[in-house]
């Protein structure tokens, strides 16, 4: 055996970085999800200063490459604030913020898909926002964010692989160990790339599949 | 001349043409009346090819609608006016005439666009030649329909219900021009619910009714108490258009 | 701990050489991506079921991996069969075949949309399946499909930036040389995120007014 060529230990390899990878994007999409709600309540509130400021903060996120981002927090923190960061923080504070920016929007829209008059009706009754929020808005607004948050969720696990430029070993800095090692590019990355598809059709299908159960409860309710 | 031979024609379990004949010879304008659903549209869909026939033939000057190479022939010997227009939205009234006669009859461009400008004109649309069809008001742009049909110098002029969507001033407009064109002796096969237009304009009448052609009868007789109007189905049609 | 922008001052002929660069890559992957996109909208809307098929796989597999993958798949798997082309080259194309499953989708719409009555006036009248498509259906599918098309090319921008990991010294490339040459990443890539998120701004409102133009006469066809 040439010391180039696949060895089984590669699959423990493979496994071990889309272990790396799932575990951070599951991390990550967590504390974006509280922390993307959290913008949205923010919002519902129209706190003032807080609100624009956070809608700004969004835009930013959303508009500017990930790469930029993560570069900023990875190089340019230490740098700033004179603090040490690693790899895998630089890649859960980049990736946590770049989550909520969208998760903000579509929770900005979801809040937004309930009618203005069910609330009034609410606020009538003698709600008060927060139980609004809490019994009027938030169910209705959950079940019109699971397909946007699902495509999100999908495109989010792909933004997860950039964080290889910075050294952390998730599955596409495994995948570049094994192409200099082996030098196989097609084999490497087009395996690679399959275990990228099949964890994000995992996600596509949990989300369709939470969709149709949810969709079913609501139809259910409706009658 | 233009043939329907015994046309049938199904969607799924719903016959809407259940043996059709009817004839058109140059220069006659025959109108088809019926209630909706009676089958009228889909009789003109089939003859321009937009419908696959169940059963029967339909031919034009000897060109057989249902075979793929002679469609194109037969389809240069007719042209449609559409019910909703169907005007393309991205050109300009004269782009909309202009396509087909340079496309399809491979015409000189200069010698289309003139003879387009003169057609826009007759309808009274000169100052429309570069305006874009969402610009225009229905009845502008059914008069434009009509010019588009017409540059291809058709044998045969298809009209589908081209005024039903429109109010009864605009409705006025396109009649005047079909009227016209009658007198013209263009040839045309018309279908329509204007009664009283059809009356006045057409050399034969025909009815149909549940996809049955009920009656094929020269207008006259067709109005006449004895002809047309003995058959139940055809009283209770133009008393229940009269009403409207 | 002080933000000192003014030592960005001397670099910026160099960062806006980056720019221009992103700018040429944007632009020809875009006109790549388009050309491509219709072809497979086409191929999408076929009669034959293996070309739809085959057009939905080429669709499913490049929006479910991530770039990067798809771009060192491509720029280590290119020389493995003999073909030798620079990093831009490569950027150029990896970024049409990525940009293009996405705007298949938007041009698929964009067609879709087209009042069936229009194409059967086109039928009826004789033209020819390939005129009705190059002279009706496609200068209406792009019009409408403006929008979705712009969205494409601002995540081009954004996504361009990843080719900095294959040398290639867009905008995010130079940045990363002046970075390490002041020794001020923070200031740098801060100045870096604000730049793309200005222009991807920038972009919208072109899109919008482009937008606008296209379609002004292309109102409703309802009478």
């Amino acid at each position: 055996m040439r010391y180039g060529d696949f060895t089984t230990y590669d699959l423990l390899l493979l496994a071990q970085g889309l272990g790396v990878t799932v575990g951070l994007f599951l991390v990550t999409s967590l504390i974006g999800l509280v922390i993307g709600v959290l913008w949205g309540v923010v919002r519902f509130y129209r706190i003032p200063l807080l609100t624009p400021l956070i809608t700004f903060i969004a835009e930013l996120l959303k508009n500017s490459p990930v790469l930029v981002q993560l570069f900023l927090v990875f190089f340019g923190f230490p740098a700033f604030f004179h603090l040490n960061v690693t790899p895998v923080q630089a890649a859960i504070v980049t990736l946590s913020a770049n989550t909520a920016a969208f998760i903000y929007v579509i929770a900005v829209s979801a809040i937004e898909s309930v009618g203005r008059e069910q609330i009034d009706a609410a606020r009538a009754f003698g709600l008060s926002r927060w139980q609004v929020l809490r019994h009027v808005i938030a169910p209705q607004a959950a079940a019109f964010s699971i397909g946007p948050l699902t495509a999100l969720l999908v495109n989010q696990l792909q933004v997860t692989s950039l964080i290889s430029v910075i050294g952390v070993m998730d599955l596409a800095k495994i995948g570049a160990t094994l192409n200099l090692r082996t030098l196989k590019p097609f084999i490497v990355w087009a395996v690679v790339g399959l275990l990228y598809y099949l964890t994000a059709k995992l996600i596509a299908a949990a989300g369709a599949r939470y969709e149709t159960r949810l969709r079913r409860f609501s139809e259910f309710r409706g009658l | 001349m233009l043939k329907v031979e015994n046309v049938k024609k199904a969607f799924g379990a719903a016959t809407v043409l259940d043996g059709v004949n009817l004839t058109v010879s140059p220069g006659e304008v025959v109108s088809i009346l019926g209630s909706s659903g009676s089958g009228k549209s889909t009789l003109i869909r089939c003859i321009n090819g937009l419908e696959k026939l169940n059963g029967g033939r339909i031919v034009i000057d000897d060109f057989d609608v249902a075979k793929p190479k002679e469609l194109a022939e037969a389809r240069k010997r007719s042209a449609t006016v559409f019910q909703l227009f169907n005007l393309y939205p991205h050109m300009t009234t004269l782009q909309n005439i202009a396509l087909a006669p340079v496309e399809v009859l491979k015409r000189p461009r200069a010698e289309v666009e003139q003879e387009a400008r003169a057609l826009l004109a007759s309808v009274g649309l000169s100052d429309k030649v570069d305006a874009y069809p969402a610009h225009l008001s229905g009845g502008q742009r059914q008069r434009v329909g009509i010019c588009r049909a017409l540059a291809m110098k058709p044998r045969y002029l298809l009209l589908d219900e081209v005024t039903s969507a429109l109010d009864p001033e605009m409705t006025a407009e396109v009649l005047a021009i079909l009227a016209k064109l009658a007198r013209e002796g263009t040839t045309m096969l018309f279908v329509t619910h204007e009664v009283d237009f059809a009356r006045q304009i057409s050399n034969r009448i025909v009815f149909l009714d549940k996809g049955v052609l009920l009656v094929d009868l020269p207008t006259k007789k067709f109005f006449a108490a004895s002809g047309g109007l003995a058959q139940p189905r055809i009283a209770q049609f133009l008393s229940k258009m009269k009403k409207d | 701990m002080r933000l000192d922008l003014t030592i960005l001052a001397p670099y910026l002929g160099f960062l806006g050489q980056g720019a221009a660069l992103t700018a040429v890559i944007c632009l020809l992957s875009l006109a790549g991506a388009v050309v491509l996109g219709m072809l497979v909208a086409i191929a999408r809307t076929s009669q034959t079921v293996w070309i739809r098929r085959l057009a939905f796989i080429y669709v499913d597999v490049f929006r479910n991996i991530p770039f990067i993958v798809q771009l060192f798949f491509f720029y280590y798997g290119l020389p493995e069969i003999g073909i030798y082309i620079d990093a831009i080259t490569t950027g150029v194309i990896a970024l049409s075949i990525a940009g293009g499953a996405y705007a298949s989708d938007a041009i698929r719409s964009g067609i879709l949309a087209i009042d069936n009555g229009i194409l059967e006036a086109a039928e009826v009248s004789g033209l020819s399946k390939r005129v009705t498509f190059t002279r009706i259906v496609l200068p209406i599918a792009l019009r409408t499909s403006v929008r979705p098309l712009g969205s494409v090319l601002i995540n081009m921008i954004l996504t361009s930036s990843i080719l900095s990991t294959i040398t290639v010294n867009e905008l995010t490339g130079q940045a990363k040389i002046v970075a390490s040459d002041t020794f001020r990443p923070f200031e740098v890539y801060a100045v870096l995120l604000v730049v793309y998120a200005a222009l991807t701004w920038l972009v919208s409102i072109g899109i919008s007014r482009l937008h606008k133009r296209l379609n002004r006469d292309l109102a409703s066809e309802a009478a």
